[in-house]
């Protein structure tokens, strides 16, 4: 990161852009119009100095540039000679103290551009270290609760299958298929979370990479209920899609993966037989794509937490399957990477539904 | 049908032994290899019907194994793959790879792969006749027509060019780039967006329901495929 930045930083610093040129310009004409009203009211030289190594400050400050400040120092002490030293409106200068104030006006503020610019560097160069520091600290805390989640599954799919190795003749038909169930359900659940983690890594300098196309809303909706935990629940799952054609700028990949867990969470956190509604329609520059149920529903209070991370509220799930609270986290992070929102409203008479936006994509058509 | 004989190549013994279970399991015969040169040692001697192919071997890449018995064979080889990106697939499959799996894979999916692939070999004997059929489809090349149940289909030159392409590589995943290439020539961003388009209507004509679509196949990120029916 700090690598990426460096030759753009020295750029900066040799070829100023046209803005911190006006802004030089700007204080500078400022300080020799203020320089010119001390004038005329026959205060000290002192405080017009003062003013221009005011301004130079200022220059620095305001345009982060090595070459504006240097600049402006020199073009201060010209103007202050210019403008202000007898004689007046010339380069000359007869008194004898002259060339020693112009010297010291030209070293300080060129101290002064030097000081302001290195702190300046100082400060950004801690507000990454500190985005970086947040950066590690989510990765440590996702590696915290992994590791720590992870033991169950494994635990039970290592136990289970030693049971099978030596237990296996004394245990009867049954038994043996309830422990292959276990083994089975247990790996899913970890495959799941391997999915959500290989997203997740994709998040660098809390950014998100993504490889963008232009992809068909119907088909990306189609893709992810083909992934979905459908084959053992008993929901109805319905599509919803408008007649016309719905193109859209997003990462399939990750859009998918949204779906995935939204749709699994519904099938998880709603009663066998409840409707999932997977919808789609577009909205001003929007595709909008929701997933509602008519399950019991999220309390208000819950609500607002639901897309934190490590958030799983305080659901027993009828199964008692294990929840690590990333799979929202990660969806709003997609989306947001997207430049869309999701939000959660209630569904009417009861149950949830979430809903979010990628921007739509266009095609030219070429027969 | 006869059934028949399988090269399992996967260097990973655990899962090597997951696929020979399965297989045995289904009455498929089977040989098997650990790494690139004797799987193409197998796969000149053995003459097996079907390769599945592991892409991460120890001595040489799996797309180069592909490279190499496609230049004496057309048998059809199943990638799989543990990489989940879909550049990985796409090399297999513009490499000549028929069908790709993604590790972990379910043990359905692994059956699934190889009755599509059977039918695919069953069709290709009767390749090169002038008219293709695959359930309610028929495609007449010679009049350069098509009918679902009977009835005639009105497409597009466009759309037409399209199934005529999925028809001939029926049962086989193929690339947005190989389809692009094919109809347009080209392979851009664009045209790979339109081609989304153009399917869409395609399959809007052909599908009695969209939702679960009978002939053509969606694989995000790497293709299209036609389904064979029996």
């Amino acid at each position: 990161m700090a690598q990426q930045t460096q030759p753009h930083d020295l750029r900066a610093q040799m070829i100023p852009r046209w803005q911190d040129l006006l802004v030089t310009a700007l204080i500078l004409a400022a300080g020799t119009v203020i320089g010119n009203i001390f004038w005329q009211f026959a205060f000290t030289k002192a405080n017009i100095i003062s003013v221009f190594v005011l301004g130079t400050l200022l220059t620095s400050l305001f345009t982060k540039s090595y070459f504006c400040g240097v600049f402006s120092s020199v073009a201060s002490v010209l103007l202050f000679n210019f403008f202000f030293t007898e004689p007046r409106l010339t380069l000359h200068a007869y008194e004898k103290g002259y060339p020693f104030t112009i010297a010291i006006m030209l070293i300080v503020s060129i101290i002064t551009v030097t000081l302001a610019i290195q702190n300046i560097r100082n400060i950004e160069e801690k507000e990454r270290a500190a985005l970086l520091a947040k950066n590690e600290q989510l990765r440590a805390d996702l590696l915290r609760a992994i590791s720590h989640d992870l033991r169950t599954p494994l635990t039970s799919i290592s136990g289970n299958a030693a049971n099978l190795l030596a237990n296996d003749a004394k245990l009867d038909e049954e038994a043996r298929h309830q422990i292959a169930l276990d083994i089975y359900d247990d790996s899913i659940w970890l495959i799941n979370l391997v999915e959500n983690l290989l997203s997740i890594t994709r998040i660098e300098d809390g950014r998100m990479n993504l490889r963008l196309s232009t992809e068909l809303v119907g088909e990306v909706i189609e893709e992810a209920l083909r992934h979905t935990n459908r084959q053992n629940c008993r929901h109805n799952i319905r599509v919803d899609l408008p007649d016309e054609l719905l193109l859209a700028r997003m990462d399939a990949r990750l859009i998918v993966q949204v779906l995935i867990n939204l749709v699994d969470n519904a099938i998880k956190y709603t009663p066998d037989g409840s409707t999932i509604t997977v919808a789609a329609r577009q909205q001003d520059h929007f595709a909008v794509l929701s997933v509602t149920d008519d399950g019991p529903g999220i309390a208000p209070a819950r609500q607002a937490h639901v897309f934190e991370m490590f958030y799983t509220g305080e659901h027993k799930v009828a199964d008692s399957r294990r929840s690590l609270g990333l799979g929202l986290a990660l969806c709003k992070g997609i989306v947001d990477a997207h430049g869309g929102t999701i939000t959660l409203t209630d569904n009417t008479p009861h149950g949830c539904v979430f809903t979010f936006t990628v921007p739509l994509g266009e095609v030219t058509l070429h027969e | 049908m006869n059934k028949p004989l399988i090269l399992v190549v996967e260097d990973d013994a655990p899962i090597r032994n997951l696929m020979t279970t399965t297989l045995k399991t289904h009455d498929y015969r089977y040989l098997v290899a650990d790494c690139g040169e004797a799987a193409l040692r197998e796969a000149a001697t053995s003459n097996p019907d079907i390769m599945l192919l592991d892409l991460g071997l120890p001595d040489l890449d799996g797309v180069e194994v592909i490279r190499r018995v496609r230049s004496w064979s057309d048998m059809p080889i199943i990638v799989i793959s543990a990489r989940s990106e879909d550049a990985d697939k796409i090399e297999a499959l513009d490499s000549g790879a028929d069908d790709y799996l993604t590790k972990p894979f379910s043990v359905e999916e692994l059956l699934a792969r190889l009755r599509v692939t059977q039918r695919r070999l069953a069709a290709m004997h009767t390749s090169g006749s002038p008219v293709f059929t695959n359930g309610q489809l028929t495609i007449d090349f010679a009049a350069g027509c098509a009918f679902l149940d009977g009835k005639e289909l009105h497409l597009t030159p466009i759309e037409y060019k399209l199934l005529c392409l999925m028809a001939h590589n029926c049962g086989k995943v193929l690339t947005h780039t190989y389809i692009t290439q094919k109809v347009w020539g080209t392979s851009w961003e664009n045209d790979v967006a339109s081609l989304r388009v153009f399917m869409a209507t395609l399959r809007k004509k052909l599908e009695s329901a969209p939702g679960s679509p009978q002939y053509i196949q969606t694989h995000i990120g790497v293709g299209y495929r036609m389904m064979k029916i029996e």
